[in-house]
This record gives C-alpha cells, structure tokens and sequence, in this order.
C-alpha cells in the first residue's frame, strides 16, 4: 500500500514501517521455506534411500532372517487397514449419522465431547490399554483381532467426525422434501441424505485409511509381528506390518535390514501420497458442481 | 499375563517314567500328571519313537531328538540380539534342509525372550540372561538351555588411537558412574601407556531395551569392581545420570550409536563384531581376574569357557563372568534358549526338540561354519549333554 | 398419536397419502424412542424418527410392521453405537486403573517427586511393601520423564507456532491459487507421514544436519553465562531435545496453519480494507485487525498441536536417545519423555516377574492421558472445529 498524497515529503516513520512491512512479509516467506523444505527433504530423503537398492522382488517374498521381502507385512497391513475400515467405518458412520440427525449441533452434548476426547487419547495408551486387556488378561496372545480393535478405535472419531459434517451439509430441504413425500425418515436418510453427503463419508474412511496404515505404537503389542503370511486363528495369530519393519529394521547392523527398512519407508509414503490424491479427486469431482464448494487455499473469493 | 493379578503358571506335565532322573532339574515341579495329557502326548508315534529309546539311560540320544517332522509346522523365535545372527543361520539352514519347518525369528532383547516364552506367544526365547530364580518360581515350566557359548566386547569410538586400547572393570564402572568423563582421563591413561588419548568427553552408550548383554556387562561390572559399582546387575539397568549419555535399542543400535557419537563407549555382544570394526570402531582388550588384558577372540572365550564345563548345573544357569582362567576373556556367556517345556501342540514339540537338538550338534549348528561367522564356540561335551537333557523334557 | 395408526401401515416408496399428522414435529408422547433418548432436543434434522412420516397403505400388513418396527429401533440402535466412544474412552480408564493399582499403592506421591527409575534387583527374591510384592530397591520416579514431555513439546510449540501463522499468511494473503493448492499438499503431506517415517528422517537426516547447524552458527560461541549453558556445549550426534523439538514442531505445523489458514479467509474483508484505507501497512492491518481476530481460534489449533506432542510416541522414541531417569540438562542431550519410555520399557518390564513395572507404566500411562486430555479439552473450548486438511491432522499419536 503506498501513499497516495502528492505532500512531496513523505510522513515521519513512513519508510520504517514500509520496511517493517517488507520484512514481516519476508518473514513469512521464510515460514513458508521452513515448511516447504522439510516436505522436500523427506520425500526425496526416503525415495532417494529406498530406490537406490529397490528390487521388485522386495514386494513378492517372505523376510528370512535380515534379508527377504515385504509380502508380509504388505499383506498384514492390507489386512488390518480393510479389518480397521470395516469396524470403523460400521461404528462410526452410524455414530456420526446419529450425531447428525438425532442431535443439535452445540448440545450433542457427552457424545460428541466424547469422541473428540477420545481423539485426544496417545496412541500409545489404547496400544498398551489392548495389550492388558485384550492381550493378556483375556488371553487372545497376538492377534489380528486385537489390532484391529484398537486402531478402529483410534480412528473413529475421524469417521464420525467427517460422517457428521457430511450429513450437516446436506441442506435440509432434502429431508424437509421427503417427509413432504411422507417417505419413513429411515428411507429419507438412506435414499436422500445420505447420497449426497457420500463423499464426505468416503473421506473419512480415506482418513481411517491413512492413519491406520501409518501407526506403529498400537500394533506393536497388540498385533505382535510375524513373518509369514497373516493367520486369522482367535488366539495368537500375529500379523506384519509395513510401519514394523521401518521401525525394527534400521536398527539392525545388517544392510540388507536396512534395504528392507527402507522399502517399506518408500511403501508408505507412496502409500500416503495415493491416499492424498484419491481424497482430493473425490472431493473434486463429486463437488465439482455443488455450489457449496470448498474454498481452495488462495485469495479470498469476491 | 505378568500381573500378580493375571499369573499363570505354564503347567508342567510329566510322564511317570520320567520322573526316575530327574531330581537335579529346576524346571520340574511336583505336578500331578494328567492321564489325559499323558494319552495325548504319548499318542503321537512320532513322539513316542523319539522317547521310548530315551526311557532308559539318562541323556538321550541328540539324533533320536532330532526328529524332524514331515508336515509343516511354523515356530516362532523371539529374543536376544546377541543370538540373532547365529540364529538366522541357522534358520536358514534348517529352511534349506527341512522346508517343512519355518521359523520367524526376531531380535527384541532378551528380556523379550523370557517374557514371551513365559507367556506362550513364542515357541523359542532366546536370551543371554539366565533365568532369574524369581522368574524359575513364577514360570515352572520355563528352561533355559545352553545352545551355544558367546561373549561380548566393549567398542569405542576414540579417534587417532591405533590398536586395542585397555580397560577394566573399574574404570569402566567409573565411566559409567560420571566419574571418569574425558578420555585422556588419568585412569585411563595408565592403563593405556604411550597412547594419545584426546581431550573429548565420553558418551557412554546402553541399551534402551531389556537385554542380555545388559546383564553380561552390568555382571562383569559388579564381579570386578564390587566396591565401586553397587547397581545390581540385570537385564534392565538403573543407568546413573551422565551428561551426555545415549540410550540405543538392539546390539545394531549400539553399532549405529557408537558411530554416530565421536567419544562413545558401548558393549556390544561378540557377533557384532565384524560390524564394530566395519563401522570404524575400535574394541577394548579388557582386564579379566588374572590381571590379564584379553581380546575377545574365539580362543580367549574358549578358555573361560572350559573352566565351566564341568561346574554347569543341570538347569544350565551359570554366570561364566570374570573367571580364573589365566588367558579367558572376562565376558563370557552361555546363550540359552528360553523354551517353555509345554508345546502348544505334538508337532511343535517335536519340531522344537528337532530344532533345538540340530542346534546344540557338533555336526549341526554347533559347527564351526556356523560359528566361526559370529565368534562363538561350541559347547563342550559335558554341557550338550546336560543340554540334550533339557531339550528331551520339551513335550506338548 | 400416531403409534396406534402406524402399527398397520408402513410409507411405501412409490405411494404417497395425505400426512394426516399436521405438525411435522411428533410430540414427545408419540413415541418413546429417539426424541426421549436424545433428552428432548427438539426437532431433529430428519423430522423426527419416531413414525411422524407419514401413514400410508403398506402392500402387507406383516412387512408394513416389521418395516415399522424396524424403523423404530433404527434411531435406537444408532444411538446405542453412538455410545461406543464414551464406552471405550471409560473402559481405558478403568483399565489402565486397574492395572496400575499395585503401582499407585507402592509409589505413591514420591511418583511425581523421585527422579530414579530402576526396576530393582530382578535377580533377588521378590519382597513385599505396603501389600505389593516387587523386587527389592525398585523405586520408580516420573519427573524426568513428564519434565521431558513438557519441555519437548514447549519447544516444539515455540517452534511452529511463528512459523504456522506465517505460512498461512502468506499463502491467503501473497500466493497465487496454484502455489496455495501446492503448499496445501505439502500440508497434507506433512500431515499423512506416518511417525515412523519423521523418526527415521530425524534420525538419519535432520539429527546430524541440527548437530552441524548448532555447532557452526552457536553452540561454541556462547558466553557461559548461567541461562545461556542450555544452549551451549557439545552437540553429540543429533539425538536429543533440540532433534526431538524441530521434528516435533514440523509434525504439528499442519493442524496450527491449516485452522490459522481457515479462520483467516472468515476475517470480514471490509474491516482489513478499512484499516488499509486509514494508512495502515498490510502488516499493520493483519497486526490490528485479522490477528486478534482469529488469535482465540489459533491459540484453540495450538492446544490442539500441543496436545499431540505431548503423546507423540514412535518419532521421538527414534530421535530423543531414549534416556530413562535423566532430565534433559542441555538443548542437545538425550532425555526420554512418558511415550516414548512406555513403548521402550513395556518389554523390560514384563521382565519383572511381580508386575510392579508393568503397573508403573500403566500409571505412567494414567499421567499422559490426563495431560493430553487437558490439553485437548482446552483447545476444543477454544476453537470449535479444527480445519481439516483432506487428510488427518491433529491426531495425538
């Protein structure tokens, strides 16, 4: 912004200002550097250190030892990431459809206080919550099961979260017209509301999606690890996990371990950048002609 | 599962004909043999023709042990980094030979080793640490079973010193106490005459997890130096505060940390050792209870080793630290395999007993192709009987 | 009112009749269901799930009740699974409760006072105090740890908060849409790396690059003057509170701009121009007026990031060099917080064949969940809702 005064002599303290000004804006490009550098540095750090040694191999064979493959764990996370939106998906689309239609935004009360204290609780604690109870005192030893009870419940809150906004965005005319029609409310909600409100829905489960295959802390004690192809056995049925390999495997003298580590490194951020750009081509295209849609970053609209 | 409120013992069932020997063996308890176990166990044919040539004379035949099943079976292995390469070559030879039987291995600690044994989530514990007697009380069922003999040594980051430099247990429990926190320390210096020790503080590292050569380096401490050193040795340590200090997970984490901190001093167990020197680490020659500096070297830890071959109780726990012999190195251990004697299943049992009787053979694991990759020894004669005894007691 | 009439009928899709209910909100009375579950909240978004839709002839009596019925239950059963949250937030408390009894009974206060963490002699026969069997000289002390917690996630705040603010600044003020949307990715991006990945980074990469930084611009050119020896002295190998603050700090950036962003496009336009138009700089204007404006909701977004530094877990397990006992005594050295020790001392523990250590963790465990629940339920009393990258942010790990 510039004076527009033709007064020959600027204001006293104009030009401190105007440089305060440009250096805050620096300042802020700056910032801006700080988070776009580590971005960089991560994703050229990991392809760079994985793809140096990448076979294709890694992805079809069992580990041996501190050599061999990912199948393992690919096909342990595969399992738990589909057991995971299974249940949440389930608990929580019912939960955030009953905190969209039953209740008013504000009051919901304990609820919806819950689940977002929920959402707060350390990763850690519900891993070492399924370990006492789950693992030891009823006596399931590692199991699939296990792990995947405890990462639903670390991921419902999303999914209820994102269910419910979904459903509050559908605009009420669409219920108010079916009860005109006199459709039952259940058939209304499946039929009306929950059609359009779908994709929001779906990113939800991406976001359980992407949180399950990126956690560590509540698997280790839960769903153990093993080596072999995943077993569905009640008791004692341990499962790999891609987040376990990077986690174990780096520590190991070995090279080959250390490959291996990074392979897995590379599956996941591969992984998250699919993930991300599925849930932005959803988003996109489902609201590509709603005239409610998101605002993209960027300048304000007029 | 390790909760006062939850404990459990792992019941133990033993046959009636086996009772006759078996008074030195911690591991048996005055059970009432279940007639059912008993017909389950005794039913199968493979197992019955492994022990009916045993019924007789005391120690059973290893190659009668080693039974091999014919339909696959899948045993886990968790435990003691220190064990962990020696038991991927194992694994690896025993995938070749007998594809039937796969093992997954992991290297968690020892700690790990003995808790998951004690809870039955794995087939094998491998540990470096004895059984404590408080874990013999609470787990009845557990043993521990000498699979091989190994030891570990002391590594430091130290630029400029060419050679071994020379420590004791003293000094070193100095260093871990604070106490001595430079290098070219006086202590150290007369220890090491005509060396240049530079002017950088000490980083001392220790395991983060609970391991077995936490036990082994906090026993030799204890052994040597009883006065200086007061923490009771274990698998997990109370580490006194040092400025500086770094926690590392895992035998490779120790490798990892000691590279990256100029100044360090680790213990590492023995099979690292190629990856020690790999890493442009030096290793210590340490002061054993004769006044002798030894290396650690197959022939030092044969040597220490030998003075126990005859004094091993049956159970197999001994402390092999620090001994009298004049050319032993002072780190010397048994690597045990934790095994809960009650197999989930007949074909387990069998394939354990198979695993575990191949493993402790001069003929198989115990050879030096196998061996002489991790700096290890083999058993004498007087331990793999005392081994085959306890492997032999392995049933379902 | 209905409950009688709608027993026989059931609203077939294709039929419609006359609603013979005049007022689309059923009165409480008609059915006993959801609107009196849900504590009288009135009119509900679907019109009410307790039948008031309309009656209409249904093909067949049975299917119409069942169908009804079912209806009925629907609202029911959905507020029944709605409980799940409050059930297992319950049930973890009380499990972890329980399971820390021996714990709490043998500790006692001198858990927040001690600074020692020794399992005791696990090689000597076990001992009883206070009713609890432990190993002799187990003493458990927590101040290193939440001392730990508290300073490395305060640096981590101090650390992105500035930086946060300004990036979303400069991205809804200066950027052009598509480098916004690209700086939206690196956010979500930033976001979706799993904690595992940030560790292994931090630990090969940022670590020694922090360590070389320190060194050459300010850790040995200091004056030893008392307040500033935390910053100063040796460096080590990049494993300790300064790797574990910045890694940390990039973690929680995405929740602190992404809401900041958010709340900034919501300013009133018209109260930023009128600034501009008195003659204020665009720094001045965003200093008087968009600031305070969004300043409560940013604050709330900080909370929210503090909240999950303070249960970061795997990252700084990988990078703190996972000390037990030792609080961090300068910017450089290793130190363990709560998290990290309850994942690296859960095998050690079941070492401890009475359970005391195994009961310490969980209590440990106790600690870090009311931490981070106070952390969290003051930011949510702050900002109503957290701005959502497409991909998660703001999840306490």
């Amino acid at each position: 912004m510039t004076m527009v005064s033709r007064v020959p002599v600027p204001p006293p303290g104009l030009v401190r200002r105007k440089t305060r000004n440009r250096l805050v804006w620096v300042g802020c490009g700056a910032a801006l550097a700080l988070v776009v550098v580590p971005v960089v540095s991560i994703l050229v750090g990991v392809a760079g250190r994985a793809l140096a040694h990448f076979h294709f191999s890694v992805l079809t064979t069992y580990p041996v030892g501190n050599a061999g493959g990912l199948l393992n764990s690919i096909e342990g996370t595969g399992v738990v990431v589909v057991g995971v939106m299974i249940l949440s998906g389930a608990v929580g689309v019912a939960g955030g459809v009953y905190l969209a239609e039953y209740t008013r935004t504000g009051r919901g009360g304990f609820l919806r206080g819950a689940s977002e204290v929920l959402s707060g609780v350390p990763s850690i604690v519900l891993g070492l919550v399924g370990y006492l109870a789950l693992v030891i005192d009823l006596h399931w030893g590692y199991s699939v099961y296990a792990g995947i009870i405890v990462l639903a419940i670390l991921v419902l809150p999303y999914v209820t979260k994102t269910t419910e906004v979904a459903l509050r965005n559908v605009p009420t005319a669409y219920r108010e017209g079916g009860e005109a029609l006199g459709m039952r409310s259940g058939y209304a909600l499946r039929k009306l509301v929950l059609r359009p409100a779908l994709p929001g829905i779906a990113t939800g489960l991406i976001i359980a999606l992407a949180i399950s295959v990126g956690e560590t802390a509540p698997l280790l004690y839960t769903a153990g690890y093993s080596s072999r192809g995943p077993t569905f056995g009640l008791h004692d049925s341990p499962i790999g996990y891609l987040t376990y390999n990077v986690w174990t495997d780096y520590n190991q003298p070995s090279n080959l371990a250390h490959q291996r580590a990074d392979a897995a490194a590379l599956l996941l951020i591969a992984l998250v950048l699919l993930l991300i750009v599925v849930a932005r081509v959803v988003v996109m295209t489902t609201q590509r002609h709603s005239p409610d849609r998101p605002q993209r970053m960027g300048k304000r609209p007029t | 599962m390790f909760t006062r409120s939850s404990a459990t013992p792992i019941p133990v069932t033993v046959p009636s004909w086996r009772r006759t020997r078996r008074s030195g063996v911690v591991v048996l308890s005055a059970l009432a043999a279940s007639a059912v176990v008993l017909a389950a166990c005794s039913s199968s044919p493979a197992k019955s023709a492994a022990t009916t040539t045993s019924t007789t004379s005391a120690a059973a035949s290893l190659s009668s042990l080693e039974n091999w099943p014919t339909t696959s079976v899948s045993l886990q292995e968790t435990g003691s980094s220190l064990l962990y390469p020696l038991f991927n070559l194992w694994t690896a030879q025993v995938q070749k030979e007998w594809p039937s039987v796969a093992i997954t291995t992991a290297s968690t600690g020892s700690g790990t080793g003995i808790s998951a044994a004690a809870a039955g989530t794995v087939n094998i514990g491998a540990s470096d640490a004895y059984l404590s007697p408080a874990q013999v009380q609470q787990y009845p069922g557990l043993e521990n079973i000498p699979l091989a003999i190994s030891g570990q040594e002391v590594a430091y980051n130290v630029p400029g010193v060419i050679g071994h430099l020379k420590l004791d247990g003293p000094t070193m429990a100095s260093i871990y106490q604070a106490q001595i926190s430079k290098w070219n320390d006086p202590k150290i210096a007369a220890l090491n005459p005509g060396v240049t020790l530079p002017d950088i503080p000490i980083v001392t590292v220790h395991r983060s997890d609970s391991s077995g050569d936490t036990f082994l380096f906090s026993s030799f401490l204890t052994a040597s130096d009883p006065s200086g050193w007061t923490i009771p040795p274990g698998t997990t340590v109370a580490w006194p505060n040092v400025a500086g200090a770094v926690a590392a997970q895992g035998n490779g984490g120790m490798v990892q940390a000691c590279q990256k901190s100029t100044g360090c001093i680790a213990y590492i167990g023995v099979s690292y050792l190629n990856q020690v020197t790999a890493a442009g680490l030096g290793y210590a020659s340490l002061k054993n209870k004769s006044g002798n500096f030894e290396l650690p070297s197959q022939a030092s830890i044969a040597a220490a080793a030998a003075q126990f071959a005859t004094s091993t109780p049956a159970s197999g726990s001994v402390s092999m630290i620090f001994g009298s012999a004049a050319d032993g190195y002072p780190i010397v251990n048994y690597e045990y395999g934790i095994i809960p004697t009650k197999q989930p299943s007949a074909l387990a049992a069998q394939a354990v007993k198979a695993v575990l009787a191949w493993a402790i053979d001069s003929n198989g694991g115990n050879a030096p192709t196998y061996l002489d990759q991790v700096n290890f020894v083999s058993l004498p004669s007087q331990v793999v009987s005392i081994s085959t005894k306890l492997i032999s007691q392995v049933h379902s | 009112m209905l409950a009688a009439q709608d027993e026989e009928t059931a609203a077939h899709p294709a039929r419609f009749s006359v609603v013979t209910d005049p007022s689309p909100s059923a009165p409480p009375s008609a059915a006993p269901g959801p609107t009196a579950a849900a504590g009288g909240k009135g009119r509900s978004a679907v019109g009410g799930g307790d039948g008031g839709d309309g009656p209409d002839r249904p093909s067949s009596p049975r299917r119409a009740g069942a169908w009804w019925r079912a209806e009925r239950l629907m609202p029911r059963g959905l507020h029944a699974v709605a409980f799940v949250p409050l059930v297992a937030l319950g049930l973890i408390v009380a499990v972890l409760a329980w399971k820390a009894l021996p714990a709490i009974r043998y500790n006692g206060l001198g858990f927040f006072t001690h600074t020692r963490w020794s399992q005791g002699n696990l090689y000597a026969p076990l001992v009883t105090t206070h009713g609890v069997r432990h190993p002799p000289e187990a003493s458990y002390g927590a101040v290193p740890l939440v001392v730990g917690t508290l300073v490395s996630s305060a640096i981590a705040v101090v650390l992105a908060l500035p930086v946060a603010v300004g990036t979303a600044l400069i991205v809804v003020e200066k950027l052009p849409p598509r480098l916004s949307a690209a700086v939206g990715f690196c956010m979500e991006v930033l976001a979706g790396v799993p904690s595992v990945i940030y560790g292994l980074w931090g630990f090969f990469t940022l670590g020694p690059f922090l360590s070389r930084l320190a060194n050459a611009v300010w850790a040995n050119h200091l004056p030893d003057v008392p307040v500033l020896r935390f910053f100063k002295g040796p460096t080590y190998g990049g494993q300790g509170l300064f790797t574990v603050g910045v890694v940390l700090a990039i973690m929680i950036l995405p929740i602190i701009a992404a809401t900041t962003r958010d709340l900034l496009r919501q300013v009133p336009r018209a109260n930023v121009e009128g600034a501009v138009a008195l003659g204020m700089t665009e720094s001045e204007a965003l200093g008087t007026v968009t600031l305070p404006w969004v300043r409560s909701g940013v604050i709330g977004a900080t909370m929210l990031g503090l909240g999950r530094a303070l249960g970061e877990t795997i990252a700084v397990a990988m990078v703190s060099g996972s000390l037990v006992g030792a609080e961090p005594r300068s910017l450089y050295s290793s130190f363990g917080t709560i998290a990290a020790t309850i994942v690296n001392q859960l095998d050690s523990a079941l070492d401890d064949v009475s359970g005391l250590a195994t009961a310490t963790l969980a209590e440990l465990a106790l600690v870090l969940l009311v931490i981070t629940l106070v952390a969290n339920v003051g930011a949510r009393l702050l900002v109503r809702q957290v701005a959502t990258t497409v991909l998660p942010v703001g999840r306490g790990i």
